[in-house]
């Protein structure tokens, strides 16, 4: 379950200029990341992202070395998790570059509120978000290297089956499971291997992806994928491999990557980040550790998440000597205050904390989707706001002037 | 400079029919400074389609399907090929080889043995780094044992430490490991050794801008005896034969190995 409360989130027009602005120089330097991790790999010859936060890295698959992905583009949907602070400022809280789940989610919304109530949509200068099954299918198609395309599901049992549907049937992409598609002679078909299938728009994780190359006992995947992938025969959306450079240690690094790559000064700001694996970091972190909320590098999904404040003094002890044992292992960050969001339980207005997961699709340009997926917590004290732990989830409005 | 014979066979054997056989192939050796290959057959068989490329480590690899029921599924690869000394490869080195990897993870286990291989290197002068190889390949050698059965295609490292016993997939995968910690890059490598009835698998050790092959099973330098077929960061990545294919048998897979004739 998934509540939906009915206020929206507001983006005024001048701030969703500047965030978007913010969101193609991100990810557009994580996509030249990907391309030289694997390729050239000039940032870690130039000292810049030092080579075991790259090689050490879960998301580094050296099954994708020297592959060139159709038009480069590695992260086709990238999905930036944002938080807005008390400051006004946007904080980058994590990117998401393996396959990020949940633009369904404002699509439905948006069509419920307007069947509902279309004079709100008359009356308010309201940026149309229908589009983003076009823009989603102008990705796909740019890619394609010559034959239809497709959306994969691992099944009718996995939580966002109806997603994978919903976004077949906008796109005009044939919905497929593993036993739908096949590789022959180096190319992937569809049913009765009549169609060649030109872009797959996977929706399953990358270890199950191919049982030939990752996982040989997924059951889900298709064998020989990978193949057809490095001979440039189909295009795989999102590639594979870029769990590489949304990993929490790789985070860090991303401001040095939007100047080393493109010259710019970065335009959103990432959290205050430390990395205990520099000396001067380490000093400020032991020194600090009640203050700062220390992430494991290796978990994910709300995960390894360990906040300072809330440790005995024991336990503040052992993670200090955890830290100096294994300072790769974490990164510590500074705790944002950001900003409460209204939403109603029952009849009454309540402030919760709610974060904004903003849609970047790269195609023959980047472009942000005027609308975004707003999550909430459940309980006022938490910062949680994964659908998984009760959390629901608003409209995003991006206002037209 | 010489000259060997070689053939691999691999028979599998299914009790009932099968379908939607995939497989993926790395037994075929190519060609290196060490090694130069002709190969006078390679017939993969029953198959839809058979497709050759080079994988992401920069081995041969033969992927491949067959779709329609069938019992028994056959590779024979055979072959001549012009074999040298130890030196393998020259050329830059990929930092992948420098980190742990599924089966050469530094758990306690081989952390130990390590820091006991590094005292040995100290107590016998071992200064550079191919000495300090050759010390870890005797070391590792005289203080672990050669037993078929104790471990299997899915033990590391630090098992087959805890252990004491193991094979050659083991032996090679403890050096592996061992070269690594010591922060001198190294590689898992399979092929074949003359007279050998199995594959083999040993170790490269990237010194001075080159790959070296060692053999810690069996305490040698890689020499004109072994042709390679394929390398990577462990077992894992450079598997001899994956096969994958839907039916309820139980399958029985013989190996014939030969490698001889050298002249």
């Amino acid at each position: 379950m998934f509540p939906f409360d009915a206020i929206p989130r507001v983006i005024t027009h001048d701030a969703f200029t500047e965030l978007e602005k913010g969101l193609i120089q991100r990810v557009d330097a994580l996509n030249l990341f990907l391309n030289d991790i694997y390729g050239e790999k000039q940032i870690i010859r130039d000292g810049v992202v030092p080579e075991e936060f790259v090689f050490l890295s879960s998301g580094y698959l050296p099954q994708c070395e020297g592959i060139t992905p159709p038009k480069g583009i590695y992260s086709h949907i990238s999905g930036i998790d944002l938080v807005l602070g008390k400051d006004k400022e946007w904080y980058i809280l994590e990117d998401n570059l393996r396959i990020p789940s949940g633009a369904s989610y404002p699509m439905i919304a948006r069509e419920i509120c307007r069947r509902v109530s279309p004079e709100t949509f008359r009356n308010h200068p309201v940026v149309d978000n229908r589009n983003y099954a076009k823009m989603l299918r102008e990705t796909m198609d740019w890619v394609n290297t010559g034959g239809i395309p497709v959306i994969m599901t691992p099944g009718r049992y996995n939580a966002a089956y109806f997603e994978h549907s919903y976004l077949a049937e906008r796109t005009g992409s044939e919905r497929a499971t593993c036993t739908d598609l096949s590789v022959e002679n180096n190319y992937l078909y569809y049913r009765d291997r009549k169609q060649k299938v030109g872009v797959i728009y996977r929706r399953i994780s990358d270890e199950y992806l191919d049982p030939m190359t990752f996982l040989p006992e997924s059951l889900i995947g298709i064998p020989n994928l990978m193949d057809v992938y490095r001979s440039g025969n189909v295009a795989v959306v999102n590639a594979p491999g870029n769990g590489v450079a949304d990993d929490k240690g790789i985070y860090y690094f991303v401001p040095k990557m939007i100047r080393y790559y493109l010259d710019q000064e970065p335009i959103l700001k990432n959290a205050p980040t430390y990395l205990p694996f520099y000396q001067e970091d380490r000093n400020y972190v032991l020194e600090h550790l009640k203050d700062l909320v220390v992430k494991d590098v290796a978990e994910a999904g709300g995960y390894g998440v360990i906040f300072g404040n809330k440790l005995s003094a024991e336990e503040l002890a052992d993670l200090k000597t955890v830290i100096e044992k294994e300072p790769r292992r974490f990164i510590a960050q500074e705790v944002i205050d950001f900003q409460d969001m209204e939403i109603m339980d029952g009849d009454e207005k309540v402030l919760r904390k709610a974060d904004l997961r903003a849609f970047v699709l790269s195609g023959e340009k980047t472009r942000v989707w005027a609308s975004g997926l707003t999550r909430f917590s459940r309980n006022a004290d938490s910062f949680v706001v994964n659908s998984s732990q009760g959390g629901g989830f608003k409209d995003t409005w991006v206002l037209s002037r | 400079m010489g000259k060997l014979k070689f053939e691999y066979r691999m028979e599998l054997k299914l009790s009932s029919p099968v379908t939607d056989h995939y497989f993926a192939l790395r037994c075929v050796p190519g060609d290196s400074l060490r090694q130069t290959v002709t190969l006078t057959q390679c017939d993969v068989s029953p198959a839809d389609y058979i497709s050759e490329a080079e994988d992401s480590f920069g081995n041969l690899k033969i992927s491949g399907c067959c779709r329609e029921p069938h019992d028994f599924f056959a590779c024979r690869i055979r072959g001549t090929a012009r074999t040298s000394g130890m030196l393998l490869q020259k050329g830059p080195l990929h930092p992948m080889y420098r980190y742990p990897s599924k089966y050469t993870g530094f758990e306690s286990e081989v952390r130990d043995f390590a820091e006991s291989v590094q005292e040995e290197c100290r107590r016998n002068a071992a200064g550079t780094d191919m000495e300090k190889a050759v010390c870890a390949m005797h070391y590792l050698y005289t203080h672990f044992s050669y037993a078929p059965g104790a471990t299997d295609i899915e033990t590391t490292a630090a098992e087959a430490l805890r252990l004491g016993k193991g094979v050659c997939q083991d032996y090679a995968h403890i050096m592996t490991a061992v070269m690594r910690y010591m922060k001198i890059p190294a590689r898992y490598v399979n092929g074949l050794m003359i007279g050998e009835g199995f594959t083999h698998a040993w170790v490269e050790v990237y010194v001075n801008g080159g790959w070296y092959g060692f053999d810690p099973s069996n305490d040698l330098h890689i020499d004109e005896y072994y042709i390679k077929f394929a390398h990577g960061r462990d077992y894992g990545d450079c598997t001899v034969d994956k096969g994958r294919f839907l039916g309820k048998c139980i399958p029985e897979t013989e190996y014939f190995c030969e490698c001889g004739g050298y002249q």
